[in-house]
């Protein structure tokens, strides 16, 4: 976390000596800040905070892709003549255990195709979950834990 | 050749009238959803529609202060959520609940209407009297 | 490429706009709260948050830019809270799921 501080210190720095607080100036100054700290991650031990920053940003990816996904298939589903429909809620037993991951968890799976969280349970095992398409459940749970759990784990442990 | 103005002129219109139909859908929703969460969801999705609407009337007229609107409007909407979920939780009862209990209760007062059916004629017979007394007694008290 | 820039915008504004509408008629069709709640957290959320991105394309100041984009953020944390917070409230408070249902394990065994 101190690394991301000096790493917006010095993209302030760059800010500071070019004389343009600008929100492309500063984006700018953040990236040559990555540059810079990235020549010498072997001298302050940050190579940990590089490859988290990789694993954080393929979070971000995956969950974008997730999202335009999940609303093409509403969309295809919604505008089918026939809605074949087979909802359900399903428990998927948590491997995270902290707030901060459930919740982003939570979140995530609201917005993925396909599945909502409705609840979790009192001793934050289980977080059941509201899938419009519940024929297969063994195989919704195989796809959080794979995708998002396994991301997040990464992450941010 | 069609020039990039016109495309985009267009584009803003077939926006606002793809995004005015949403509107009228949800409405409808709204109006004949029959339950309290699907109210609450339609007024949900009216917020995103109107923050859509906001975005495109900033893009037409130029005006950036329409964003500002925006994001004040999807925190407001979020809270108004956030409200209504409270209130269904603390409501506690469905819609089909508040039909059973107020026809239990109807037809509990129609049993006792029967059962104490003569008693009840015999009580309109006796009214007028107790009526009197009721008039007397309070002019006593005057 | 301006011209560039304001057809991408333009492509924004009416996905988003058929987004949205996508989202409300998912609304009118669907069987129960449930699955209507996955129309409006998807749908809808990508169709506000598609305009909003159309508008910081357009947008040729800064801080017009990032103040959408932050909107967009702002959006996109909040509508899955608000959607969580909805259904964990209706099932807490005994609305049902649809009769087509296949299956519900949340239901407690008694």
């Amino acid at each position: 976390m101190s690394l991301f501080l000096v790493n917006l210190l010095l993209a302030l720095s760059w800010s500071a000596v070019t004389g343009s607080f600008s929100f492309l100036n500063f984006a700018f100054g953040f990236l040559l800040a990555i540059f810079a700290l990235s020549l010498i991650r072997e001298q302050v031990g940050s190579v940990g905070y590089f490859s988290r920053a990789r694993r954080v940003l393929s979070l971000l990816v995956l969950f974008v892709y997730e999202l335009v996904l999940s609303a093409w298939r509403v969309a295809v589903m919604v505008l089918s003549p026939n809605m074949n429909l087979k909802p359900g809620i399903f428990a998927y037993p948590l491997r995270v255990d902290r707030d901060f991951e459930i919740t982003m968890l939570a979140n995530l799976i609201t917005l993925t195709p396909g599945t909502l969280s409705v609840d979790v349970s009192d001793d934050r095992r289980i977080l059941y979950v509201h899938a419009i398409d519940a024929s297969d459940p063994e195989a919704a749970r195989r796809d959080i834990a794979e995708g998002f759990e396994r991301k997040i784990m990464e992450a941010f442990r | 050749m069609i020039s990039v103005a016109a495309i985009f002129d267009s584009a803003v219109t077939l926006a606002l009238a793809i995004l005015s139909l949403s509107f009228l859908v949800t409405i409808y929703r709204i109006v004949k959803g029959p339950t309290l969460p699907d109210r609450i969801l339609g007024l949900d999705m009216l917020v995103a529609i109107a923050i859509g609407f906001i975005a495109v009337i900033g893009i037409k007229t130029g005006y950036t202060l329409y964003v500002d609107v925006a994001i004040a409007l999807g925190l407001v909407g979020f809270l108004a959520t956030v409200a209504f979920a409270r209130f269904v939780l603390s409501r506690g009862k469905t819609e089909d609940d508040i039909i059973t209990e107020a026809r239990q209760a109807a037809a509990a007062a129609r049993k006792a209407a029967l059962s104490a059916g003569p008693d009840a004629k015999a009580r309109t017979a006796t009214a007028p009297s107790s009526g009197d007394n009721k008039i007397s007694g309070r002019q006593d008290h005057e | 490429m301006n011209d560039v820039v304001t057809l991408i915008s333009a492509a924004l504004l009416v996905i988003g706009s058929v987004f949205a509408l996508v989202a409300s008629i998912g609304l009118l069709r669907l069987p129960d709260l449930y699955t209507r709640m996955h129309a409006a957290s998807k749908a809808g959320t990508m169709g506000a948050c598609l305009m909003l991105i159309a508008l910081a394309v357009q947008a040729n100041d800064v801080g017009t830019m990032s103040r959408a984009l932050a909107g967009v953020v702002f959006f996109l944390l909040t509508a899955p809270v608000s959607s969580h917070l909805l259904a964990k409230a209706a099932y807490a408070v005994g609305y049902r799921l649809a009769s087509i249902s296949v299956m519900d394990e949340m239901k407690p065994e008694d």
